[in-house]
């Protein structure tokens, strides 16, 4: 025992401290929004009480994928190929599906390089968290305009885009995505309350999240600038997290209205109404606010659209109870005589 | 007329899609059960139903499974091809052709000339099915004139429409009908006879895929990611039909999982993904699959992830001919991948080692933390080849250098993942989700404690290592098969499906005087007996099917510098399985040349 005052450290339901969830120094930028999510990504894990070793951190290449370096050190990773690591995580989710696999990725990465193994994970309705951060440009090869950026948005340098951008949240509803958020790097509240739920959720949670690029795609013109998203977020709801380990009744009750959403283990999502109602679980409804705020130049930010009901892939691939990884050699082999009655079959 | 006895070739000329491939596999089986050496190619086109497709069965007692270099017997059904079918025949040999087909006719006096209303026996069993039975007739008219014992052929039909009462009988009538037209209404004029054979070890026919799939789930395969290319569909569907009898629980829960990716590039990725949490994945496909998996080859290589790739190579480049076998992925399999990278390759010549590298490479996998190929081929994978059995794996699973337990991790004075504690190359892993030291896999180059490191020392250091990795496991891979003569004057160095040509090739040499040893490589990087083979011939000739001699090249660049001079490549390859006398022909050309 030291002889000094024991200083207190808040400790999360597993007694952990923050730092057990912390990871190395950042290499981006100062100031970038992909600073400001893994730090999310540190509080949501922990205040969850996830065992950080159980979680599985992905991602791909871009800036947005040098990221889980520099949050969860205690848990394995997998920085993989461009574009390709949703199909990394499936392989990885079919050996051990007890695992939270927690994805990174960017807008070149799935909007682009990678949009075929996102529509893929996410019509297999993969058991994953997947963050998009989202800038509208290409970072570590200096500022190129991504799929994702806003017509009539201009970065830095060079003319403003007029390419249709690919609204990744419009899409994961059009294909059927079971849990699908947008929120902004600087609206830590809410974006902690949707990564804690999406971590709550069985099947594939989409998180697409405006973060803005302080060094290529920041100036007032480009419509995902800080100052940008500021003045033109249009937000569905406020959302606060209650975990299945706390009793409800601890939680404030908001004044107006309310939306309780249970999730798959027990943890609810509280959504109160700011204007008018969003209902989570109408498809219409939630493109509709997307293309009502596109028109307007303006980012609508919560969670849009959420099913409970669909099967997720683990109940798709048939397997025995417990992970494939956890299946003792001697199981995974068939025996010999099954392969002397295979022979014997072969000779008849 | 003396009578040819078990040594001819029919080649049986129809339509695809008919089901003119069960007629023929029935005719294949039947001799196969009255123990008489036969083989079987089925030449057919990229398409579903209409283009012509050829079956060619060669009856040899000498045991030869090449295509033979003529054909002896024509069977004509399919009109498109009729003219040229029958042009490339030599004078003396035997058509047995379909009279009903419009507008043609056989018109040639040297040769023996057998019409048979194929279509009107067929319509007298069925007219709505009668194209699907004139097939089957010919069997009838082949039965009866060469002497197919009845016996064999109703349990070749029974095994062909397994539980399908109503087909057997319907093919067995069917059968009947043409024995009896032949019967009644033909004289036999040609010398061509089937005799049974006693067979020393009884043997079953299985396609070189269906052995894979099977050596596979001995092999424990945890993940099957997949996407559908031919040749190797069957590999991949192989293993999908075996997991409800050798892989699933008593409540119907599998101990496998198989996912039908979306591309060959979804495919590698979960592959990848499953080796890194700590599983056995696998994929099955073609070169075109190949070419697309390429940087996550560079990735497994790099990064040091267990996973295996089976490729069942067809004709390239590009979509090439995708129903028709070639050995020309060998560079590409053995140097995946941009940067500097070499891979373990396993190649199979028999079924046998089929399923036995089917289990084998998921060990190779996890012992050497790489990337491990399985090089099968069309012909191999796709075609129906003798088999004694397969034998039980003779040793248990190797899972490799995994740290599972907390007081061995403990034990190590310092863990770093691509640290080299025992020389070998071949660092320890931890499993995502044991807690035990934790790191970002990445790409990107690392030091030995899996930390990103652009410090030339490091990078240099682990591509020494790596290199050292896969050169310590020449000699732990399959040796080659040796067979070699006391002269040990020339040499040939082959691989893969050849095997079932080589011996052909050796006795047509032989014919001429000269007397051959046989190297046939089952496993790259080359095992030290293949130098050692190259050392002790005076001349040594590289056999293989593709244009390039690639496998020459590997070879050239590998061996010493005294040794490189005495090593030629022969290398033809025209898209069918290798026949005998033209690879024969090109060794006798090339040895000529180099006397000169």
């Amino acid at each position: 025992m030291s002889d000094k005052p024991a200083r207190a450290i808040k400790l999360n339901v597993l007694n952990e401290p923050k730092d057990s969830y912390t990871g190395g120094p950042s290499s981006l930028c100062p100031g970038c929004g992909h600073d400001q999510i893994s730090n999310v990504i540190i509080t949501a894990a922990w205040e969850n009480g996830i065992e950080p070793h159980r979680i599985a951190k992905m991602s791909g290449i871009g800036c947005s994928s040098k990221t889980p370096a520099y949050y969860l050190g205690q848990s394995h990773g997998f920085n993989t190929v461009h574009g390709r690591m949703p199909s990394v995580t499936t392989g990885a989710y079919a050996i051990n599906k007890d695992l939270l696999y927690l994805g990174v990725s960017g807008d070149g990465d799935s909007a682009s390089i990678g949009i075929g193994q996102l529509i893929h994970a996410i019509r297999r309705n993969m058991d994953m968290v997947y963050i998009v951060e989202n800038n509208g440009v290409y970072g570590l090869t200096k500022g190129q305009y991504s799929a994702t950026a806003d017509v009539g948005s201009k970065k830095k340098k060079g003319p403003a885009n007029e390419t249709q951008p690919i609204d990744l949240c419009a899409l994961a509803i059009n294909l059927g995505c079971t849990f699908v958020a947008r929120s902004f790097s600087g609206s830590k509240k809410q974006l902690t309350s949707l990564l804690k739920a999406a971590m709550s959720h069985k099947g594939f949670a989409l998180i697409d999240v405006i973060s803005p690029c302080v060094t290529f795609n920041n100036n007032d013109e480009s419509m995902r600038s800080y100052g940008y998203v500021k003045e033109n977020e249009v937000t569905l709801h406020m959302a606060d997290y209650i975990p299945h380990f706390n009793p409800v009744e601890e939680i404030e009750v908001p004044e107006g209205h309310y939306r309780d959403i249970t999730l798959h283990d027990g943890s609810t999502i509280r959504l109160e109404t700011i204007s008018a109602e969003h209902d989570p679980g109408d498809a219409m409804a939630a493109l509709t606010a997307l293309h009502e705020a596109e028109t307007d130049k303006k980012h609508v930010t919560g969670l849009l659209y959420f099913d409970a009901s669909k099967p997720s892939l683990a109940e798709d691939l048939g397997l025995v109870e417990e992970p494939l990884l956890d299946v003792p050699d001697e199981v995974l082999r068939p025996d010999k005589a099954s392969l002397d009655a295979l022979n014997a079959e072969f000779l008849s | 007329m003396d009578r040819i006895i078990n040594d001819f070739t029919i080649n049986i000329a129809t339509a695809n899609g008919t089901g003119s491939q069960s007629a023929n596999l029935i005719l294949l089986q039947s001799l196969f059960d009255m123990g008489v050496p036969v083989s079987g190619k089925n030449l057919f086109p990229s398409n579903i139903s209409g283009l012509p497709t050829w079956y060619i069965v060669r009856l040899s007692d000498k045991g030869y499974q090449a295509p033979g270099d003529r054909t002896h017997i024509q069977v004509l059904v399919n009109p498109a091809t009729w003219e040229e079918d029958l042009a490339a025949l030599e004078p003396g040999s035997v058509v047995i052709w379909n009279s009903d087909t419009k507008k043609k006719t056989v018109e040639r006096d040297d040769i023996i000339s057998y019409p048979v209303p194929m279509s009107a026996l067929a319509r007298k069993i069925n007219p709505k099915i009668a194209k699907l039975v004139t097939n089957i007739i010919y069997v009838g008219v082949l039965a009866e004139l060469l002497g197919i014992d009845q016996a064999c052929l109703e349990s070749a039909v029974a095994k062909q429409f397994k539980g399908k009462a109503t087909a057997v009988e319907l093919n067995i009538t069917a059968l009947g009908l043409g024995r009896d037209y032949c019967k009644e209404h033909l004289t036999k004029e040609d010398a061509y006879a089937v005799e049974p054979r006693k067979v020393e070890k009884p043997q079953f026919f299985i396609e070189g895929n269906e052995a894979a799939a099977l050596g596979a789930h001995y092999g424990g395969v945890q993940l099957l990611a997949w996407y559908p290319i031919t040749p190797s569909s069957s590999l991949a569907e192989g293993i999908i039909n075996y997991i409800p009898r050798l892989r699933t629980d008593d409540d119907g829960n599998a101990t496998m999982a198989v996912i039908q990716a979306e591309d060959e590039l979804a495919a590698a990725g979960m592959v990848l993904g499953a080796g890194w949490a700590g599983g056995r994945g696998m994929t099955a496909t073609s070169g075109p699959g190949i070419s697309l998996m390429q940087e996550f080859i560079g990735l497994a290589y790099f990064a040091e992830i267990p996973s295996v790739f089976w490729d069942v190579t067809r004709v390239g480049p590009s979509t090439g001919l995708p129903t028709r076998t070639q050995q020309s992925d060998i560079a590409m399999l053995y140097e995946g991948s941009h940067g500097d990278t070499q891979h373990i390759v396993l190649i199979p010549g028999t079924v046998e080692e089929c399923f036995e590298y089917g289990w084998r490479a998921f060990d190779y996998a996890e012992r050497f933390q790489t990337p491990i190929f399985g090089m099968s081929d069309l012909d191999l994978g796709m075609n129906r080849w003798a088999c004694e059995g397969f034998t039980y794996p003779d040793q248990p699973m190797d899972r490799g250098k995994v740290v599972r337990e907390q007081d061995v991790f403990e034990a190590f004075e310092t863990f770093g993942r691509y640290l080299d504690v025992d020389g070998d190359g071949i660092p320890y892993r931890t499993l995502p989700g044991s807690g035990m030291a934790p790191i970002l896999y990445r790409g990107t180059g690392h030091n030995p404690m899996g930390v990103y490191s652009e410090k030339p020392e490091d990078y240099y250091n682990l591509m020494q290592r790596l290199r050292m990795k896969i050169d310590n496991a020449r000699d732990e891979l399959p040796a080659p098969i040796l067979r070699e003569e006391e002269e040990c004057e020339v040499g040939i160095v082959f691989l893969g499906s050849m095997e079932n040509s080589i011996q052909e090739i050796d006795d047509i040499l032989e014919e001429t005087g000269l007397k051959v040893s046989q190297c046939r490589v089952r496993a790259l990087p080359f095992h030290s007996e293949v130098e050692a083979f190259v050392r002790r011939h005076e001349t040594v000739i590289v056999l293989e099917i593709n244009r390039d001699g690639q496998l020459y090249g590997i070879l050239r660049r590998e061996l010493p510098n005294d040794l490189v001079t005495k090593v030629h490549s022969v290398a033809y390859s025209d898209g069918m399985p290798p026949r005998a006398r033209i690879y024969a022909e090109r060794i006798l050309e090339t040895l000529e040349e180099v006397k000169q």
